[in-house]
């Protein structure tokens, strides 16, 4: 009789202890799941931000400005375009 | 004799009344049973109050944010887009009282505050309280150093538009809220808000979450928008509708391009404008949507619908010939042209804007004839684009016209349009007679629509307009180099007070191009230049053969008009990068 609660002692000890765990581990889990997540919201959010950026240096008014001002290039014209058609 | 005790001392033996000790029994179980009821209570019936209590600690419902839809041009190219801002929250119950005054004064100058109004909002009643929104991501992540309990740190979107002014009108901007306010941000509210979503967390002593116990709402970002407008053509109608006005010294200009095959509208630009992402001092002319919002009478513009109605119902052809003189008397004011004519051809009538010569052909329809024409090209109808305060303006029915309306309105006075119904109206003269529904959002293939005049008036039409920009022409200014084109000028008095202003006009070039097979329609108004001509064919008819030429070679259209033979030399470098075509393949189109 008193090996028995004795045993049944220590298995409820260990499931006990080992809920514990579970738990923690959990958490932990959690955790990192949720840091992941904010990585990758983050990521998300750098790549909108680089894309927008990208805009505002590629739209048209600088891209003109740079092209006129800076590489002093001028407007195409028609005389001085060569139109090329393929022949079915 | 025996000695007694002293316990059991006769003179020492003390007899208590049977009631103290009663009583003391009965209030020691009397306080036992009120522990015993008081445990009972919290267990049972009193159980929810508790349990709110230590949910209220460990337990929050977080927001999920969902972020705006973007709004793209025609190629995919960014236009509106939200990104994400930090604000700064606080949890009044769950900050602690007794906060260290240097982590008071660290959070008051990060949140540039100051320190009193910080500790007036840290002792608000409200639990929840913005301390600050939209804040740099930076200064988020120093207050997150702080670990200061119950204070969070709130993802919010910022919209932010990277092509400013040029497209301002177009796109329209949110509110703090990001609710839409203009443009395409209003009217496609409901497709592009997202809907944030719930979920409920454990958080520990410092409001970290250290478990989700629920997801409550999933969130929904919203969805993505594709306008039919192309960055680069808005871009150039801006930069040509901005020049022009500030070389006549106007009030306001306003530019639309449509493509007549798929009744895109590739660009829509008006001056003055304004920068959506900062909306300091903003005022109500920077905000009118001029092209859309503003009515006017269409002038001499209206000319080609009047003749075009008169040519469908065989009252005249091209080639007839009328005696136009330097007055003609209808009413009680002369109606005169700006050079007194002899004889003109309906051809030449449209080539030199005769005001005589369209009034004449007029009277000899009747009113419903020419009312039926306006009604069917859109005159007097808002135009269903899905833009918010599109006009229709006012055409009056023609039961009520009298000689003198019926003149007048031949060659646009005493009806009022949009430019946008204008260019709308002009599609037809493209499109070989169809009126094609026109939209804002990108959309592929060739259009049909409705047939409102026949193909053969469509195309006289559209010869007529051509000898517009020609030499004798009104317009020879809009010519565009490598193109044919064709189009209408317009100048008119502005309306003042009860009549007309003597020394205030609009200016205005209706056209299309190119001639051989029409693929754009450009409407183009100045209002009120002040410095040289006033002339539609001097102001607008210059910034016409500006966007005309820019945009079809965008559009990569082939040129239709004999342009100056190049000289090889200075295509030297064609030779050597042509490898790759087969010269057989190769020929040159001029």
């Amino acid at each position: 009789m008193n090996r028995a609660t004795l045993s049944l002692l220590t298995l409820l000890l260990i499931c006990a202890l080992s809920l514990v765990a579970a738990q923690q581990k959990a958490r932990k889990l959690f955790i990192e799941i949720e840091r992941a997540q904010m990585e990758e919201r983050r990521l998300n959010q750098e790549a909108l931000r680089l894309e927008y950026d990208q805009r505002t240096l590629s739209k048209s008014a600088r891209i003109q400005d740079s092209a006129r001002n800076q590489l002093r290039m001028l407007p195409i014209t028609p005389d001085r375009t060569l139109y090329l058609k393929e022949v079915p | 004799m025996k000695p007694l005790g002293f316990s059991t001392s006769p003179n020492l033996v003390l007899r208590l009344p049977m009631w103290r000790s009663r009583l003391m029994l009965f209030l020691l179980f009397f306080a036992f049973m009120m522990l015993l009821l008081r445990a009972l209570w919290i267990q049972g019936p009193g159980n929810a109050f508790y349990e709110a209590k230590a949910i209220k600690g460990t337990q929050r419902e977080l927001e999920l944010s969902a972020s705006r839809g973007k709004i793209l041009d025609r190629n995919g190219q960014v236009i509106a887009t939200s990104l994400e801002a930090k604000s700064i929250i606080a949890y009044n119950d769950a900050v602690p009282d007794d906060l260290a005054p240097v982590k008071i004064r660290q959070l008051a100058q990060l949140l540039q505050i100051s320190e009193s109004e910080l500790r007036k909002k840290l002792r608000d009643e409200r639990t929840q309280i913005f301390l600050k929104r939209q804040v740099e991501p930076q200064v988020a992540q120093a207050i997150k150093q702080l670990e200061i309990p119950g204070i969070a740190i709130n993802t919010v979107y910022r919209r932010y538009y990277p092509e400013g002014e040029a497209m301002a009108h177009v796109v329209g901007f949110t509110n703090v809220e990001d609710r839409g306010q203009e443009g395409m941000e209003l009217s496609y509210q409901n497709d592009l808000a997202g809907h944030s979503g719930k979920r409920k967390v454990v958080v520990d002593r410092l409001g970290r979450v250290v478990e989700e116990m629920a997801i409550l709402q999933l969130p929904q970002n919203g969805k993505d928008l594709q306008l039919s407008i192309d960055s680069k053509i808005q871009y150039l109608a801006y930069n040509a509708v901005k020049n022009a006005v500030e070389q006549h010294h106007a009030k306001a200009g306003g530019a639309v391009v449509i493509d007549v095959q798929t009744g895109e509208i590739l660009a829509l630009a008006n001056w003055p404008s304004y920068n959506p992402n900062d909306r300091r001092h903003l005022s109500g002319e920077q905000l009118r949507n001029r092209v859309l919002t503003d009515t006017f009478e269409p002038g001499s513009t209206m000319k080609p619908f009047t003749v075009s109605a008169a040519l469908e119902k065989g009252i005249v052809q091209p080639s007839t010939s009328m005696a136009i003189g330097a007055k003609f008397l209808v009413g009680p004011k002369p109606i005169t042209d700006t050079h007194p004519y002899g004889v003109l051809t309906v051809s030449q009538i449209i080539q030199k804007s005769s005001n005589i010569g369209t009034a004449k052909i007029a009277l000899q329809m009747p009113p419903k004839d020419m009312w039926d024409l306006y009604t069917a090209v859109g005159f007097g109808q808002a135009p269903k684009i899905g833009f918010p305060g599109a006009v229709g303006g006012t055409l009056h029915p023609y039961q009520k016209w009298v000689p003198t309306d019926q003149a007048r309105i031949a060659f646009g006075y005493g009806i009022s349009t949009s430019l946008f119904q204008l260019a709308r109206a002009y599609s037809v003269f493209a499109r070989d007679g169809e009126l094609i529904p026109l939209t804002i959002e990108r959309s592929l293939g060739l259009k049909t629509g409705p047939r409102v005049m026949s193909a053969k008036t469509a195309i006289e039409m559209r010869d007529m307009l051509e000898l517009v920009t020609e030499q004798g022409g009104t317009a020879t200014k809009a010519r565009a180099e490598g193109y044919r084109v064709g189009g209408k000028t317009g100048t008119s008095h502005k309306l003042s007070g009860k009549g007309y202003s003597a020394n205030q006009y609009r200016a205005y070039f209706v056209g299309l191009a190119p001639l051989s097979a029409p693929r754009i329609v450009v409407a183009v108004m100045i209002d009120e230049p002040t410095r040289g001509s006033h002339y539609g064919g001097d102001v607008a008819a210059p910034v016409f053969s500006a966007i005309v030429g820019e945009t079809l070679r965008t559009l990569h259209v082939v040129p239709d008009s004999t342009v100056k033979q190049m000289a090889l030399k200075d295509f030297q470098i064609i030779d050597q990068a042509t490898p790759t075509i087969s010269a057989q393949k190769v020929v040159m189109k001029q």
